[in-house]
C-alpha cells in the first residue's frame, strides 16, 4: 500500500499540489463557491495553459523558450490586423498558427541547427518580438490592437471566445483538446519518445540514430504554434491586445506552470498532463488572492512562494529516489 | 602493524543490505587489493571509510584510533585520501591551484601567496618524480597526468592511506607503468594503499595482500604471493566461474565489408576487409585511433577520403545512412553514449529501430513488447519488467539492452566499442558468448578493446593500431600480449615488414 502511495506521489504529485490549493481556495471562498467558480478556473487557465503546453515540450528536451510572451503579442497583433482586413475567422486562426510556427522555427533553427544556447536565442527574440509589436502599433498611431467590431464575423468570433458548451467555456475545451493531443504525442508516438530521449541524454540519442537537430526544431515549432493558438484564443475572448502589457511575464508564468506540473527543467522527465494541473494551480493562486482581498501587487510574491514550495517538494521526492 | 581495521561493518540502503559483517584489515606500508564484482560492496565500504556514508554498525580503527562515523573531515584529518574513479580535477584551474584548492596559503591581507604555493607544488611533484609544470592549466594534462595530480593532492594532504578506485581504466600501458613505479616508491616511504581494480595482471603486479568481497559479504583475505588469478576470480564470482575456451573456429562467408584507404582527423589510410560472420578485433594504446575508425564507419565522425563498402553498397556517411545500410554501433562509455537514463528498458530498446523504419507515427506497445521478450530470452537479460527504468539494471544487463537495441535494427555489421567496460567478470563472460553466438548467426562484428585476453577469447583476427595507422593484422593463433604490444607501441611496423616477410 505504502509503495503505491509512493508511486502515486512521485508520478502525480502535481495533482496533490493542485488539490491542496483547490481545497484552500474552497475554504477561503466558503459559501460563495458555485459551479461557475469551478468552470472559471478552467476558463482562466486556458490561454496560459496553451502556452505552457508548448513550453512543456521545449523543456522536455532540456531547452527553454523565453520568447513565448512576446511572440504571443506580436502574433496576436498581426492576426488582429489581418482579421480587420479579411473578416474571416478561419484565415485568422490559420494566420495565428502559422505566425507562431514561424517564430518558433526561428528559435528552433538557431538553437538546433546553429547550436546557440536556447536561453540566449529566445532572450534575444523575446526582446525583438515585443519591440516590433510595439513599434508597429506606434506606426499605426494607436495604443491597442483591437478587433473591428463592425466586421460581419466579429460576433461569431466573440461568441466562440465567450461561449460555453455544457457550461464549460469553449476555449477551455480547446485547451483540453490540445493537451490530450500532446499527451498522446508524448506517450505513444515515436516523435514523443525522441523528445524524451533528447532531453534525457542528447549524445546517446544522437548515437541511437535520433535526428537531434530536427527534433529540436520541431519542439520549438510546436511551442510557437501553441503560442499562436493561445493568441487566437485571447483575440476571441478579449478582442484586443495591448502590445506593452499583454502576454507580459507569460514566459515566466508558463515555465512556472510546467515546473509545478512536475516536469524536470533539465529535460527528459515529466508528464504533459502535469501542465494542466500546474496551470490550474497557478490560476487558483490569483483567485485566492482576490478572494482574500489582498493587494494585487502581492500576487507575484505568493506565486513565487508557491513555485518554491512546489520545486522543494519535488526535490524531496528526487532525493528519496536517489 | 595494522594501520586500518574495519570490523563487522553493516550498511543498508532502504532495507537492502549492501554490507553484511564485512571486515577489512590493512597493514601499514602495503598495497592492499580490494576485489569483487560490481555491486559486491567495495565502493560502499570505501565510502564508509572515507566518511561519505555513515555505517549502520561496526567499528573502524585507523592508526590506533576509532574513526568518527560519517565524517569526511574526520577521515581526511586522520590521513585517509580517496582518489575516485571519476577524477575531481578542475580543468579551468592550473596545476598548483588544483593542488591547493580549499587550502590556499594567504598573506596577512587575505591575498593569495602564489609564489609559496607554486614553489611547494614544484617540490612535491619533483619528489614524486612527476614531470609537470605547476603553472600548466589542468585541461592540458592527459588523463594519466591528471591521475598523478590526484595522487599528488592526496600526498599533499599528508595522507597515510590512499584509496585508488580503478585508477588504471583510463590510462595507457606507459602511464600504468609510471603509476606503479610511483606507488612502489611511495610504499617504500611508508604510504599505504588500497587498490581497487578488475584487472588481474595488475593486481598481481602491484598488490601485497588482497581481500575479496562478494554479495555484500567478506569472502577471503590473503597474500597475493600465495594465490593465483584463477583462484581469486573464483572467490570473486563464486562457483559459477569457468575459464573454458569459448573460441571456436567458424566457417566464414563471403567478403561483405571493404574499407579502402579511409582518412580522417585521427586516422590515416586505413584499409581492411571483413567476411560475413567474422569477428575482427581492433586494438591499440589509448588514442591510437581504433575508436575513431569505428565511429567513422558508423558515420559519426567524418571521413575525408577513401571509401567504405558494405554489402556492395558504398556508405555515404552520416549515422542515419549507416543505420539504413544495416550498421549498428554499441558506443564506448555506456552511461554517456548509450543509456537514456530516464527511459524504460523497452523504450531504450526500440529507440533506434524507430528512426529507420518508415514514417509510422504511433507506437504499437504490444508488438514492441513481443520483440522485447524475444531479446529478453535470447540475451538472457535479467530484469523484472520491460517497464523498469534502464538504470535499475546492472552494467552488464544495461549493455545487453543496448545490444538488443541494435539487433532490433537488423544490423548486420555490429561495431562494439569497448563492450565490456564496467561490467563484472561473470557478465563479461556472457557478453563474449553472445558475441560468438551472433557471429555464428552471420552477423559481422568488430570489437574494439584494449584488453588482449578479451580478444583472444572472441576475435578471428585482430588489427593493431598505432597513431591512427594499421600496424599489423594478426590471425587468432598469433594473438598474444607481446606481439600486440610490439606493434601497438610502434616498435615494429607489420605493414612495412610484410613485403620483406619478416617478424610476426
Amino acid at each position: 500500500m505504502s509503495k503505491r502511495i509512493k508511486y502515486f506521489w512521485s508520478n502525480y504529485n502535481f495533482i496533490i499540489i493542485f488539490l491542496g490549493i483547490f481545497i484552500a481556495y474552497l475554504c477561503i471562498n466558503g459559501s460563495q463557491t458555485s459551479w461557475t467558480t469551478v468552470t472559471n478556473i478552467l476558463l482562466h487557465s486556458a490561454i496560459l495553459g496553451t502556452v505552457a503546453l508548448g513550453m512543456g515540450m521545449v523543456i522536455l528536451t532540456g531547452d527553454i523558450d523565453l520568447s513565448v510572451g512576446s511572440s504571443f503579442v506580436l502574433g496576436g497583433g498581426i492576426t488582429i490586423v489581418l482579421f480587420n482586413q479579411v473578416n474571416s475567422i478561419f484565415l485568422t486562426l490559420l494566420c495565428a498558427l502559422i505566425l507562431g510556427g514561424i517564430f518558433g522555427f526561428i528559435n528552433g533553427f538557431l538553437v538546433g541547427k546553429c547550436k546557440m544556447p536556447s536561453f540566449i536565442v529566445t532572450l534575444a527574440t523575446m526582446l525583438i518580438y515585443r519591440s516590433v509589436s510595439q513599434y508597429m502599433m506606434n506606426e499605426m498611431g494607436e495604443t491597442r490592437y483591437s478587433v473591428d467590431a463592425s466586421q460581419s464575423s466579429y460576433q461569431a468570433l466573440f461568441n466562440f471566445g465567450n461561449g460555453n458548451l455544457l457550461t464549460i467555456s469553449l476555449i477551455a475545451i480547446v485547451f483540453f483538446l490540445i493537451a490530450l493531443l500532446l499527451i498522446y504525442v508524448t506517450n505513444s508516438t515515436r516523435f514523443g519518445k525522441r523528445v524524451y530521449a533528447l532531453g534525457s541524454n542528447e549524445k546517446a540519442a544522437k548515437l541511437a540514430g535520433v535526428n537531434v537537430i530536427w527534433t529540436r526544431i520541431s519542439v520549438f515549432v510546436i511551442c510557437g504554434v501553441c503560442t499562436g493558438l493561445a493568441a487566437f484564443l485571447k483575440i476571441a475572448k478579449d478582442t484586443s491586445f495591448d502590445p506593452a502589457t499583454s502576454g507580459k511575464n507569460y514566459e515566466l508564468y508558463s515555465i512556472a506552470a510546467v515546473v509545478i506540473g512536475g516536469i524536470s527543467m533539465s529535460g527528459g522527465r515529466g508528464k504533459i498532463m502535469g501542465i494542466i494541473f500546474g496551470t490550474m494551480s497557478f490560476t487558483l493562486i490569483d483567485k485566492i488572492i482576490t478572494a482574500l482581498g489582498m493587494n494585487a501587487l502581492l500576487n507575484d510574491t505568493v506565486k513565487g512562494v508557491i513555485l518554491l514550495v512546489a520545486v522543494g517538494l519535488q526535490m524531496v521526492q528526487k532525493r528519496s529516489r536517489d | 602493524m595494522e594501520l586500518l581495521k574495519m570490523e563487522q561493518i553493516q550498511k543498508a540502503f532502504f532495507g537492502v543490505k549492501v554490507l553484511e559483517d564485512v571486515s577489512l584489515v590493512v597493514e601499514e606500508g602495503e598495497v592492499h587489493a580490494l576485489l569483487g564484482e560490481n555491486g559486491a560492496g567495495k565502493s560502499t565500504l570505501m565510502n564508509i571509510l572515507s566518511g561519505v556514508y555513515t555505517r549502520d554498525a561496526g567499528t573502524v580503527v585507523f592508526a590506533g584510533k576509532e574513526l568518527q562515523n560519517g565524517s569526511i573531515a574526520a577521515a581526511e584529518q586522520a590521513g585517509i585520501a580517496f582518489v575516485h574513479q571519476e577524477l575531481n580535477i578542475f580543468n579551468d584551474l592550473k596545476v598548483y591551484e588544483n593542488l591547493f584548492l580549499g587550502k590556499e596559503y594567504v598573506n596577512r591581507f587575505g591575498r593569495l601567496d602564489k609564489n609559496r604555493m607554486r614553489k611547494e607544488a614544484e617540490e612535491l611533484l619533483m619528489e614524486m618524480g612527476v614531470q609537470m609544470d605547476p603553472e600548466q592549466s589542468a585541461d592540458e594534462l592527459d588523463t594519466g597526468k591528471k591521475q598523478l595530480l590526484e595522487i599528488a593532492k592526496a600526498l599533499h594532504s599528508k595522507a597515510k592511506l590512499i584509496i585508488l578506485d580503478e585508477p588504471t581504466t583510463a590510462l595507457n600501458k606507459e602511464e600504468i607503468v609510471h603509476l606503479f613505479e610511483l606507488i612502489r616508491n611511495l610504499k617504500e616511504k611508508g604510504t599505504t594503499f588500497i587498490f581497487i581494480s578488475h584487472k588481474m595482471p595488475e593486481i598481481f603486479q602491484i598488490a601485497d595482500r588482497y581481500t575479496v568481497l562478494r554479495n555484500a559479504r567478506f569472502i577471503h583475505s590473503g597474500k597475493i604471493s600465495e594465490t593465483n588469478a584463477e583462484q581469486v576470480t573464483r572467490y570473486m564470482v563464486g562457483e559459477t566461474y569457468s575459464n573454458e575456451d569459448l573460441y571456436k573456429n567458424r566457417e566464414l562467408g563471403e567478403t561483405v565489408l571493404e574499407v579502402k584507404e579511409i582518412c580522417g582527423k585521427d586516422f590515416d589510410r586505413v584499409s581492411f576487409e571483413l567476411k560475413k560472420g567474422e569477428i575482427l578485433g581492433f586494438t591499440g594504446l589509448q588514442g591510437a585511433g581504433c575508436s575513431e575508425v569505428m565511429q567513422a564507419l558508423f558515420g559519426y565522425l567524418p571521413i575525408t577520403s577513401g571509401t567504405v563498402t558494405f554489402r556492395d553498397q558504398t556508405l555515404p556517411g552520416g549515422i542515419h545512412q549507416a543505420m539504413k545500410h544495416k550498421v549498428g554501433m554499441v558506443a564506448a562509455n555506456r552511461k554517456e553514449n548509450s543509456v537514456v537514463a530516464d527511459m524504460t528498458l523497452l523504450e531504450n530498446m526500440y529507440l533506434s529501430e524507430h528512426t529507420i523504419s518508415g514514417r509510422k507515427l504511433h507506437i504499437y506497445k504490444q508488438q514492441e513488447q513481443k520483440k522485447y521478450e524475444n531479446y529478453h530470452s535470447m540475451l538472457n537479460i535479467k530484469a523484472n519488467s520491460s517497464q523498469d527504468l534502464i538504470t535499475s539494471l546492472s552494467g552488464g544487463n544495461q549493455q545487453k539492452v543496448i545490444l538488443a537495441r541494435w539487433l532490433n535494427t537488423n544490423a548486420e555489421l555490429l561495431l562494439l566499442d569497448n563492450p565490456t567496460q564496467g561490467i563484472d567478470v561473470g557478465a563479461k563472460e556472457e557478453i563474449y558468448r553472445l558475441i560468438l553466438e551472433l557471429a555464428q548467426k552471420g552477423i559481422t562484428i568488430i570489437v574494439n578493446t584494449l584488453e588482449i585476453p578479451e580478444l583472444k577469447k572472441i576475435a578471428d583476427r585482430c588489427i593493431v593500431f598505432y597513431h591512427g595507422r594499421i600496424m599489423a593484422q594478426l590471425p587468432h593463433d598469433d594473438l598474444n600480449e607481446e606481439a600486440v604490444m610490439l606493434y601497438a607501441t610502434g616498435a615494429v611496423d607489420g605493414q612495412k615488414n610484410k613485403t620483406e616477410g619478416a617478424y610476426v
